[in-house]
């Protein structure tokens, strides 16, 4: 039977993924309250940091990152997912976070090669 | 049936859906800097093989580099102009139905882009809905693949009192 001692090297790993997206957003965004004007500049900044901490990884993944900010006043917001891929390679981690004045939602879909 | 048996059947079945929601997997809520919260969720475990992985079948070189069809972007535009409008032109926002609303349409979509039948492309569909209420939103990806052959497809719909993104991502799979 083949034996999967590499996995850990190549695979998708959910938990290092989420800390890397956590890191990006609490350095894009921080303590900062919503100000319409630096929106755009903070979901630039949250994904390009987050790409950039994947690609460090050096694992042989492509990489798809959404980040979706929006301001707190009461609006609702679903989102959801659905991929077709291979389910032993492949994953997705989406890490949700709110301040008091937004919500940030950031998607990783890590496609392995 | 053995134990075995049925528990490597219940494995397989499992193994073979691949829905994700964002209620699937809620786990930690801590944050860092004060009153900031998150919540990480994601689908299986990815990269934990089970004890039986199915049989690896062994298939001749094709020594093919790209694609034979390239991923059809227009099509897919249609889909999801055709999808999201077909599904939410008469809707009013409201949270259950839109909650129940997302998972349909990316399914719906999924099964549509899968069904033209575009060999070696790995498909990612996500769907956002929300509310509109005068505030402000805005939605970035940004993407680590190759250019040449990777592509993605989104359309935004809006109606009086919702609006809805859906985005379509290929990625070739070599």
């Amino acid at each position: 039977m083949d034996d999967f001692n590499a996995g850990e090297e190549t695979a998708f790993v959910v938990d290092e993924v989420s800390s890397i997206i956590k890191e990006s957003v609490e350095g894009a965004i921080g303590g900062n309250a919503y100000q319409h004007s630096r929106v755009n500049q903070w979901t630039t900044n949250v994904v390009e940091q987050c790409l950039n901490q994947l690609t460090k990884l050096g694992k042989p993944f492509k990489y798809i990152v959404t980040c979706i900010i929006m301001q707190k006043n009461g609006a609702g917001l679903q989102t959801a997912s659905s991929c077709f891929w291979d389910n032993t390679t492949d994953g997705s981690c989406t890490v949700r976070w709110e301040n008091k004045s937004m919500y940030c939602i950031v998607s990783v879909f890590g496609l392995a090669i | 049936m053995s134990d075995v048996a049925k528990e490597k059947a219940a494995r397989l079945l499992k193994k073979r859906t691949s829905v994700s929601s964002l209620s699937s997997h809620e786990v930690r809520a801590i944050g860092k800097t004060k009153d900031s919260i998150s919540t990480v969720s994601y689908i299986d475990e990815p990269g934990h093989h089970d004890d039986n992985p199915r049989p690896t079948v062994q298939m001749e070189n094709t020594y093919q580099l790209g694609p034979v069809k390239r991923f059809p972007v227009l099509t897919v535009n249609n889909i999801l102009k055709d999808v999201l409008t077909s599904y939410l032109q008469e809707e009013k926002y409201e949270a259950e139905l839109c909650r129940q609303m997302t998972k349909t349409i990316s399914e719906v979509i999924k099964a549509r882009v899968k069904d033209l039948m575009i060999p070696r492309y790995k498909i990612i569909v996500q769907i956002n809905i929300g509310q509109l209420s005068n505030q402000n939103m805005r939605i970035g990806s940004r993407c680590l693949w190759d250019p040449g052959n990777d592509t993605f497809s989104s359309y935004a719909f809006k109606n009086s009192s919702l609006f809805a993104v859906a985005s379509v991502y290929a990625v070739y799979f070599e």
